[in-house]
């Protein structure tokens, strides 16, 4: 295990929760911009602990969260941008 | 600890530092508009450091192959998927997101 990385990714996991905060009791734009500040972290995060316990196979998550965040935030904008 | 450890560390630290400091952006700031310009740093700058911490630690493996094509795509999709949120957010408030024909007032207002 490397230290670093877990210390890293839990100061991120940490600083996820006012974000999350934000996500669940802002107003419909804020949440948005929380949700797309939560995603990248999450990315980053999971990279962390992949290279922390050494785990190569798991370095396909944050590639693959990565790929998704994008569709996903395109999505939700659009949603936000025409229905609600 | 080798100077690759220490190296990693620091470059860890500076992500967890910016990260942590887009976060308190993110409730501090009064709108999504002041709030989105936190995302950025998180989105492209962090992952960055974060690529560079496994680059160092892991030299050119498998992992940091992997780290990198993340980093790709988050700074392929960042900027994107900022401007659209921008764009989705003026839409949702003033109905379109083109600038009225009268110009907008100092006060935000469009003019006549």
């Amino acid at each position: 295990m490397t230290t670093g990385f877990v210390i890293a990714a839990i100061v991120m996991l940490v600083a996820m929760v006012p974000a999350g905060v934000v996500l669940c009791r802002g107003d419909l734009p804020a949440s948005l911009v929380a949700y797309e500040f939560v995603t990248s972290v999450a990315v980053m995060v999971l990279a962390l602990l992949a290279q922390a316990f050494r785990r190569p196979a798991e370095f396909e998550l944050p590639v693959l969260m990565a790929m998704l965040l994008f569709g996903s935030g395109l999505v939700f904008v659009r949603t936000i941008e025409r229905w609600l | 600890m080798t100077a690759a450890g220490i190296i990693a560390d620091i470059l860890l630290g500076l992500a967890a530092l910016i990260v942590v400091g887009a976060s308190v952006g993110i409730v501090v700031m009064p709108d999504a508009y002041a709030k989105l310009h936190f995302v950025t740093p998180a989105t492209l700058v962090a992952p960055a450091l974060v690529t560079l911490a496994v680059l160092v630690q892991a030299g050119l493996s498998e992992n940091a192959g992997e780290s990198v094509l993340a980093l790709v795509f988050l700074m392929i999709g960042g900027p994107f998927l900022s401007h659209a949120t921008i764009r989705a957010i003026r839409v949702r408030e003033t109905g379109d997101w083109r600038q009225p024909a009268g110009g907008i007032k100092p006060g935000g207002e469009a003019g006549q």
